[in-house]
């Protein structure tokens, strides 16, 4: 009896207990270790000596919807691994929740939007979301090459769903990564993301 | 979430909904699934060169919301491109104060139920012709547990009449919207402080208010941590809250701005509002105790429900066990 009631108060108080964390610009990026959409582990130590670019899927947000709808993330994809950036588009939304995919379906949707990612990764448990205190998809970081968090924020300084916006939008992500690759100081290295919640 | 009709039939099922739909709504409401917008005028007429107030009026399904001017974590608030007659001007939106919306560790402000976001309109000091069509489109983000951005082309037709304008039928709704707005500072003393533990705002209100607990909504972002606990302590004269700053928070903010909920001493007393802008002095205030305004909403009902479900179960499985040791 007192089992069940110890059980019982378990149950009701782990949703309060919540730790907070985030990824904080100037210090070391949380560590990942999650299966990739072809089922293999990926580390994010791996890619020590690389700029590493993360960036929060949920191919059913409207918000998401106006970065891949326009083209516009996957010529950000393109460009910057092309020029030896490591692009990790990660996923935190929960089994059942809205944008949950499988690794089969995570290629599926990539093959049919064009994405191309380095690898996309699968957090379903959102632990890499939370460490990284991911609030939005998208939302954008930048790792530099020592492993240093040096860009937390939105993709853009236009938040809005709509595609017409990004052609007038200053780019923070780009302008990030310009900053970074040519050695200069980033100018804005953090903003607020705009979009929907990830769907822990 | 959304439901399709097979895809032969959806052509027809299309006209019949237009055609219903049409015939429902009055020429400025548009329904989207779960939100209904209309827009609508303080006065019955327009007299030339007397400022005046219009208002979106939000409609929401239960369970869904809107967003203030800063959404917090997630969201997005709405916006209006107007298109007015020559020599119109129209004012920015006036937020009534929001309220929260915690949904696993991501802090919203916004609104639910019903919201009307006035507007002020300003017309020429000379108006041809004896009506004016304001037109707008009308963009917002709804969300519950998925968001669904929505957009509606308002439009109001008002007659313009020399003489000053009787209140219009919705005029109840526009004094309703002013009791729901932060109420300026006058009366108020505020003191803000800002270091590394927390960002400090202490006030006194004026006629000697005695909150419960109090609730800062920033207006900026990269400010506060939306979704840490607020705290709140009284002071000598008056109370202290304190917010957790932005994780990310670039420097310490030059003015703090925002609006402060006073929660009363009893459920039933009205929330008050008030606008906060006051410059930050820099130091290191202390982090006050968790403010009971913070430790209300989370008790959410399934939590309830588990507790109940959880002790009934307890209850019965020991009935069963005593039932087995007696036999």
């Amino acid at each position: 009896m007192t089992r069940i009631i110890a059980l019982a108060v378990l149950l009701i108080l782990a949703p309060v207990s919540e730790g907070r964390a985030a990824a904080i610009v100037g210090q070391p990026a949380p560590a990942i270790e999650l299966r990739d959409s072809d089922g293999k582990t990926v580390r994010l130590d791996a890619f020590k000596g690389k700029f590493v670019v993360l960036e929060w899927v949920n191919f059913q947000c409207p918000f998401v919807g106006k970065h891949y709808g326009s083209g516009n993330m996957q010529k950000l994809q393109k460009k910057y691994t092309e020029a030896g950036v490591v692009w990790l588009s990660v996923c935190s939304s929960a089994q059942g929740k809205q944008g949950y995919v499988t690794g089969p379906e995570a290629k599926k949707a990539m093959e049919e939007k064009g994405a191309a990612p380095s690898r996309f990764l699968l957090d379903p448990k959102g632990v890499v979301g939370k460490a990284y205190g991911a609030k939005t998809t998208p939302h954008m970081f930048v790792i530099d090459p020592k492993g240093t968090l040096v860009y937390n924020g939105a993709i853009d300084d236009k938040p809005s769903t709509d595609k017409a916006d990004i052609v007038t939008a200053k780019n923070y992500l780009a302008a990030a990564l310009d900053a970074s690759l040519s050695g200069k100081k980033i100018e804005v290295a953090a903003s607020q993301p705009y979009g929907c919640s990830v769907k822990y | 979430m959304t439901r399709h009709a097979p895809a032969r039939s959806r052509p027809l099922c299309l006209l019949v909904g237009v055609a219903f739909a049409s015939s429902l709504l009055p020429s400025s409401a548009r329904a989207s699934e779960n939100v209904t917008v209309a827009l609508l005028s303080e006065t019955a007429t327009v007299e030339p060169g007397r400022p005046f107030y219009v208002g979106v009026r939000m409609s929401m399904r239960t369970g869904w919301h809107t967003y203030w001017r800063n959404p917090g974590d997630a969201g997005l608030p709405p916006k209006i491109v107007w298109n007015l007659p020559e020599g119109f001007s129209a004012g920015p939106i006036e937020w009534p104060a929001p309220e929260r919306f915690l949904d696993d560790g991501s802090m919203s402000y916004g609104y639910q139920g019903e919201v009307l976001l006035p507007i002020e309109i300003v017309p020429p000091a000379r108006l041809a012709g004896d009506s004016a069509t304001l037109a707008g489109t009308f963009e917002w983000l709804e969300c519950a547990d998925v968001c669904v951005p929505g957009s509606s082309e308002l439009r109001l037709s008002l007659p313009v009449r020399p003489e000053t304008p009787s209140p219009g039928k919705a005029a109840p709704s526009f004094a309703e919207a002013r009791a729901r707005m932060p109420a300026p500072s006058e009366g108020w003393a505020f003191r803000a402080e800002a270091g590394a533990r927390a960002i400090s705002l202490e006030f006194r209100a004026p006629r000697g208010a005695a909150p419960r607990g109090a609730y800062l909504f920033v207006d900026e972002p990269l400010v506060v941590d939306y979704a840490a606990p607020q705290g709140f302590e009284k002071t000598g004269d008056g109370y202290r809250l304190t917010a957790i700053p932005a994780a990310n928070a670039q420097g310490t903010p030059e003015r703090l701005t925002g609006v402060l909920v006073l929660e009363g001493r009893s459920g039933s007393t009205p929330r008050a509002a008030v606008r906060v802008d006051v410059p930050v002095a820099r130091g290191d205030p202390a982090p006050a105790p968790d403010s009971p305004a913070d430790s209300r909403p989370p008790v959410s009902w399934h939590i309830v429900l588990i507790a109940v479900a959880g002790f009934g179960l307890a209850a019965l499985l020991a009935r069963f066990a005593l039932r087995r040791n007696r036999s």
